[in-house]
């Protein structure tokens, strides 16, 4: 029968061999970072990005590289099913782009309203260098495409030249469309704009897109605070969505 | 107990006991931010909610661990403690430290990585603090009458803890860097040298409660750590496959962490064997009941449960989901959570003599916890599940699939309820024995 001396040989053998196994993969490991993260692409605003991620615990709520907490949506692909003028739309006040649902905390910094228009895009900008950053890391394949898939899923749209969408404005064609869509292409959370026209009178629309809940209470419809020029262009281009 | 310095631990403890309260407080915020009731919201959002469940929980686990060992180490070497001065400093200062990091999640100051929010001045004081400690420990044993195995094998543990605190407290501007080290903390510890210290404690219990010959418990030990290390060191690669390592770890980290549990399941058959084997008819049975607990749960919540995720094959899937969650709290409870508990109900008639070996109160504290520790591991199970077929298998929008699961997060809250009703009784028998005195101590 083995004897403790025995046993302790055993412990001690067994802890050093797995010991320089490990710190000779951390070296290698550590090599092929740069390469399999694309370390040529850091660029400061993707370091500032970083910061703003891990200085507000962005990861408190969400997960990034599948690490992190269960509580938001998994960010790692966020820039494929979003574009960035949709996150600046978002970060300046999250309750207003999902009234009524689970709570994101609404961050001063992302609010023009707050540290000026500047700063905010600045900000902005750099948290969406980031997520652009940690989309193209090489993650062995995650997140898998779903193989089940039934749902469509999100995507940023591409315009194509010739669609009806691309005479639409910035704004339409990123934020609108994250919810709706115009020829099939955009998001499926509100009714499909085609033929708009036809169905609601172009005060109705105006009074529903400056302000969604004056209409209805408790739609889901954000008010996006949209006025002016913006509002304008927004209207005239839906005029032109007839049956 | 022996030695008049010993009696520190149970500050420790009762310190241990008023974390456990407020983690799990902190827990109920989280279930009800799930079941779509975040009224606290502007006030303590989810992620603050979160990093102080999570650190209260290290916090008090590591407290114990620190009551367990100055108990332990005074009792195996044979004096009294070096310095219980340094004793008393180093229990405000941890407590201090904890404090501060715990009010300061609530103003947005951390460092944003999970498990190790702690900012990085706190990081300062929490190693001069465990130098301290360790310290305090080495000096017992050296100047002691004997080294016992045991009680090594804490100490080496307890340094090793504090050696791999180190790596977290670097911080790389590259995520995949940052990740990669975060992992040799977090990993490491519950799966590597916490583990150490788990199979100290139990040895220590074992020998007290079994009365089976010393030297057959610690050799059992040592292979039983040496399992622990074979298995889990390689095995952090199963935190390498998806967080942009090389494709190896997939090979690596797969087949040695599926190794893990044999080190977990080795924890369970010599907890029961040496029960059934001790000829010594202990009258603390509830010590024994919290102890063998102890090994067939954390085979159950980190051995089985933790396969259950831990090939590349099915991680994929299950990675940075609810599956997680479920396999965390069985894990921590089981192996963790558990072993203090089973020290703490091992030392108290010791050091209070008061013999309160049986009641419905101590023993409902026991069934009540572990049935709804259960049945929470169900709750998120049922979640964990259902998000990975929803929304990572079939591609359905993340708020949608959260919302309709919102019922089980309800499911959650009843099981929680349960869990914390026997909790609160283990406090209220804590409370029952009052403080420990002299008049106790064996000549
Ligand atoms: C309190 C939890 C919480 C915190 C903290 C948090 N988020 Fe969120 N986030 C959410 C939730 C919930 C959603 C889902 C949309 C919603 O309900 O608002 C979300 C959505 C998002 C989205 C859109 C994702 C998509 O797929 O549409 C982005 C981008 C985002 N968050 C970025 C951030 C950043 C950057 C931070 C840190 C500065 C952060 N979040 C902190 C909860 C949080
Ligand atoms: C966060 C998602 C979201 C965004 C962003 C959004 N909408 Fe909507 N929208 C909805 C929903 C949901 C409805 C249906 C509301 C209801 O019936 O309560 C809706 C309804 C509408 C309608 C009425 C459609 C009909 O057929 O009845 C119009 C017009 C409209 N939105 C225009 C816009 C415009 C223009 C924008 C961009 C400025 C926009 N929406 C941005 C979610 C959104
Ligand atoms: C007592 C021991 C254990 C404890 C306390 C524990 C706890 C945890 C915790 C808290 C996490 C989440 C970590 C994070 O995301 O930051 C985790 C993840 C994980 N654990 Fe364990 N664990 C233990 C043992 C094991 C064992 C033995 C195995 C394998 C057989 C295992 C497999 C895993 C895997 C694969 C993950 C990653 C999940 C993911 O990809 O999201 N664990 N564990
Ligand atoms: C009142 C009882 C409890 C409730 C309601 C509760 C609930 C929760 C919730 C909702 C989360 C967050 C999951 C997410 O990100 O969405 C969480 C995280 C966590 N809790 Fe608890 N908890 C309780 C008790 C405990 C106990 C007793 C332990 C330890 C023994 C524990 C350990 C953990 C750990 C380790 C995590 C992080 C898990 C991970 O990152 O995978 N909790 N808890
Ligand atoms: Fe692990």
């Amino acid at each position: 029968m083995l004897t403790k001396s025995a046993a302790k040989t055993f412990f001690l053998g067994g802890t050093a061999l797995c010991s320089i196994a490990f710190v000779l993969l951390t070296m290698d490991t550590l090599a092929q970072f740069p390469d399999r993260s694309n370390q040529e692409n850091m660029t400061p605003a993707v370091v500032r990005g970083n910061h703003i991620w891990t200085k507000n615990n962005c990861m408190g709520c969400h997960t990034l590289m599948g690490e992190g907490a269960y509580y938001a949506p998994e960010l790692t692909k966020v820039m494929d099913r979003r574009s960035p003028e949709w996150i600046a739309e978002f970060l300046k006040d999250p309750e207003r782009m999902y009234p009524g649902r689970r709570k994101m905390v609404k961050y001063d910094m992302f609010d023009p309203a707050e540290v000026g228009a500047e700063e905010a895009k600045k900000n902005v900008d750099d948290i969406v260098a980031f997520f652009t950053w940690v989309g193209e890391i090489d993650l062995n394949g995650f997140p898998a495409e779903p193989d089940l898939a039934q749902a469509p899923r999100a995507q940023a749209v591409d315009v194509a030249p010739s669609s009806n969408l691309a005479k639409a404005p910035v704004y339409f064609s990123t934020v609108c469309i994250g919810c709706h869509s115009v020829g099939g292409q955009g998001g499926q959370v509100g009714p499909a704009l085609d033929g708009v026209a036809s169905r609601l009178d172009a005060e109705f629309m105006r009074k529903w897109i400056s302000d969604p809940q004056s209409v209805k209470a408790d739609t889901t419809m954000p008010d996006l605070g949209l006025e002016g020029d913006d509002l304008e262009a927004i209207l005239d281009y839906l005029a032109t969505l007839k049956e | 107990m022996q030695y008049k310095s010993q009696k520190i631990a149970w500050y420790f403890f009762a310190a241990c006991m008023g974390l456990f309260g407020l983690q799990l407080i902190y827990g109920f915020i989280l279930g009800f931010d799930r079941m779509g009731y975040d009224v606290l919201h502007d006030w303590i959002p989810f992620n603050t909610a979160r990093a102080t469940h999570t650190n209260l929980l290290v916090v008090w686990m590591l407290t114990g661990f620190m009551g367990a060992a100055y108990y332990i180490i005074p009792q195996e070497s044979g004096r009294e403690l070096w310095s219980t001065r340094l004793a008393w400093i180093q229990y405000y200062s941890l407590l201090l430290v904890g404090v501060v990091a715990v009010v300061g999640y609530h103003f947005n100051i951390w460092e944003g990585r999970k498990f190790l929010e702690i900012p990085r001045p706190l990081d300062y004081l929490v190693v001069v603090n465990v130098l301290a400690f360790l310290l305090n420990l080495f000096m017992t044993i050296w100047k002691g009458k004997n080294k016992s195995t045991t009680a090594m094998v804490l100490f080496f543990g307890l340094l090793m803890a504090a050696l791999l605190y180190l790596p977290g407290m670097y911080t790389f501007d590259n995520i995949v860097h940052d990740s990669y080290f975060r992992w040799w903390v977090v990993h490491l510890w519950v799966e590597g040298v916490w583990e150490l210290i788990m199979g100290a404690i139990l040895s220590f219990l074992l020998i007290k409660l079994t009365g089976v010959d010393r030297e057959i418990i610690e050799k059992w030990l040592y292979i039983i750590v040496g399992f622990t290390f074979l298995s889990g060191i390689l095995g952090t690669g199963h935190h390498y496959y998806y967080t942009g390592a090389p494709g190896y770890w997939l090979m690596v980290g797969g087949i040695f962490s599926a190794l893990e549990p044999l080190a977990f399941l080795g924890m369970a058959l010599y907890a029961i064997a040496m029960a059934r084997r001790g000829g010594r008819n202990h009258p603390n049975k509830l010590a024994l009941m919290w102890t063998i607990g102890c090994a067939v749960m954390s085979f159950v919540g980190a051995g089985f449960l933790g396969f259950a995720h831990t090939l590349p094959q099915v991680n994929i899937w299950t990675h940075g989901t609810l599956v997680t969650a479920m396999h965390g709290h069985m894990a921590f409870w089981g192996a963790y959570a558990m072993l203090i508990l089973a020290m703490i109900t091992y030392v108290l008639p010791e050091m209070t003599g008061r013999k309160l070996f049986k009641g419905w109160v101590p023993e409902w504290a026991f069934w009540l916890s572990n049935i709804g520790m259960i049945a929470m591991t169900g709750a998120f199970a049922v979640m964990g599940v259902a998000q990975v077929y929803m929304e990572r298998k079939s591609g359905m929008d993340f708020l949608e699939v959260q919302e309709s699961l919102e019922v089980h997060a309800f499911g959650l809250v009843l099981a929680a309820s349960l869990f914390t009703l026997g909790i609160v009784l283990f406090i209220r028998n804590f409370c029952a024995y009052g403080r420990p005195n002299d008049e106790v101590l064996e000549a």
